[in-house]
């Protein structure tokens, strides 16, 4: 197979992974995260049953890649405010409860592993810096509402 | 008798220098492609890596700082203001860093390879000097005063850096990477794996 012709496979996945299955994300956080988990810890290369059964293994490994650099890229790109709004849409689309869902993400750091491979160490730690202010950013607006809705929730005490 | 030994000292030390430099001046084929090789690296590395445009405005932008002020209680200000010092100086460092590197190559290889003109040389060797000490003025400045205290600087380091890296691209033209190593050329090495 020409090197042009696997250029054009890839770019026919890459563009099918968009409007399948990455258009149904609505943040790049979610996308970088999710496209970083189709990746094997130990050899590096990524996998996708559905992409590979289309194109070819190696195809839909060069797709998921060059999808799993744009996401990076864009995340790396957002302010914080975004990645504020970012991380909130992804703690609601994962329906997992937030505060479990922050101390683990405080703990492990899953997204350190999302990075892609060959990232300069200064736009990984960038990124990964970001991720931990919007992560403070988004618990202590958490704090804020949990400490608004006890009180707003309290059951009135009959008057004396 | 004190004169000869002083005289003999001379000797030994002048001849010692013209060794090395008879050394010096004789560059292995070997060591000097691997010299190009990672001069050309280190130019990508700060073309690619540290100065792109909207990499630089990212880390410096003061939205963010004026987000977290307005939104963010005040110890997650002060985690904001230490993470971005950080990075901040953590890119300053790297840029001058890759600069050193490409000023240790021109000093000792590129005349051997490249058709530089005295005033290409002289506006190089210029450039570099005087962004090694601007380096420095802002390693400085962010470390006393945070990520925030000298704009201007920022914007001359990246736009010095932006021209000694046009100049350096200009001697090593001849090489890139893709040509050297038609290995990486192949599409499966586009990052698909570790």
């Amino acid at each position: 197979m020409s090197y042009s012709q696997t250029n054009t496979d890839v770019e026919a996945a890459a563009d099918d992974l968009r409007r399948r299955t990455l258009a149904h994300m609505s943040t790049y956080l979610e996308r970088m995260i999710y496209l970083g988990s189709t990746r094997d810890y130990n050899s590096g290369v990524y996998y996708h049953d559905g992409l590979a059964s289309r194109f070819s293994e190696m195809v839909a490994c060069e797709a998921l890649a060059n999808c799993h650099r744009d996401a990076f890229h864009e995340v790396l790109q957002s302010s914080i405010e975004n990645l504020v709004q970012q991380l909130d849409s992804y703690v609601q689309s994962t329906r997992s409860a937030p505060l479990e869902l922050i101390a683990a993400w405080k703990n492990l750091q899953p997204y350190r592993v999302a990075v892609p491979a060959g990232t300069d160490t200064l736009a990984a730690d960038f990124l990964c810096s970001n991720v931990k202010i919007a992560l403070a950013i988004w618990e202590s607006h958490q704090d804020g509402r949990s400490r608004r809705q006890p009180d707003a929730s309290l059951p009135q005490l009959p008057a004396q | 008798m004190i004169q000869l030994i002083i005289s003999l000292l001379v000797g030994v030390a002048l001849l010692a220098s013209l060794y090395f430099f008879v050394r010096r001046s004789k560059p292995s084929a070997e060591g000097s492609a691997q010299q190009l090789r990672e001069a050309r690296q280190t130019l990508d590395s700060l073309q690619f890596g540290l100065l792109p445009n909207d990499l630089v405005h990212r880390i410096f932008a003061k939205e963010d700082l004026e987000y977290v002020v307005s939104s963010a209680p005040a110890d997650v200000q002060s985690l904001f203001l230490s993470e971005r010092k950080d990075i901040a100086l953590g890119w300053v460092r790297r840029v001058r860093g890759s600069i050193l590197e490409l000023m240790r190559f021109h000093r000792g290889h590129a005349r051997l390879y490249a058709q530089l003109s005295a005033a290409t040389e002289t506006r190089l060797a210029l450039n570099f000097a005087s962004l090694l000490a601007l380096c420095r003025f802002l390693q400085i400045a962010v470390y006393l005063r945070g990520p925030y205290a000298a704009p201007g600087m920022v914007r001359t380091v990246a736009a010095t850096a932006g021209r000694v890296c046009n100049i350096s691209e200009q001697s090593l033209q001849f090489l890139k990477v893709k040509e050297l190593d038609p290995l990486n050329n192949t599409p499966s090495s586009h990052g698909a794996s570790v």
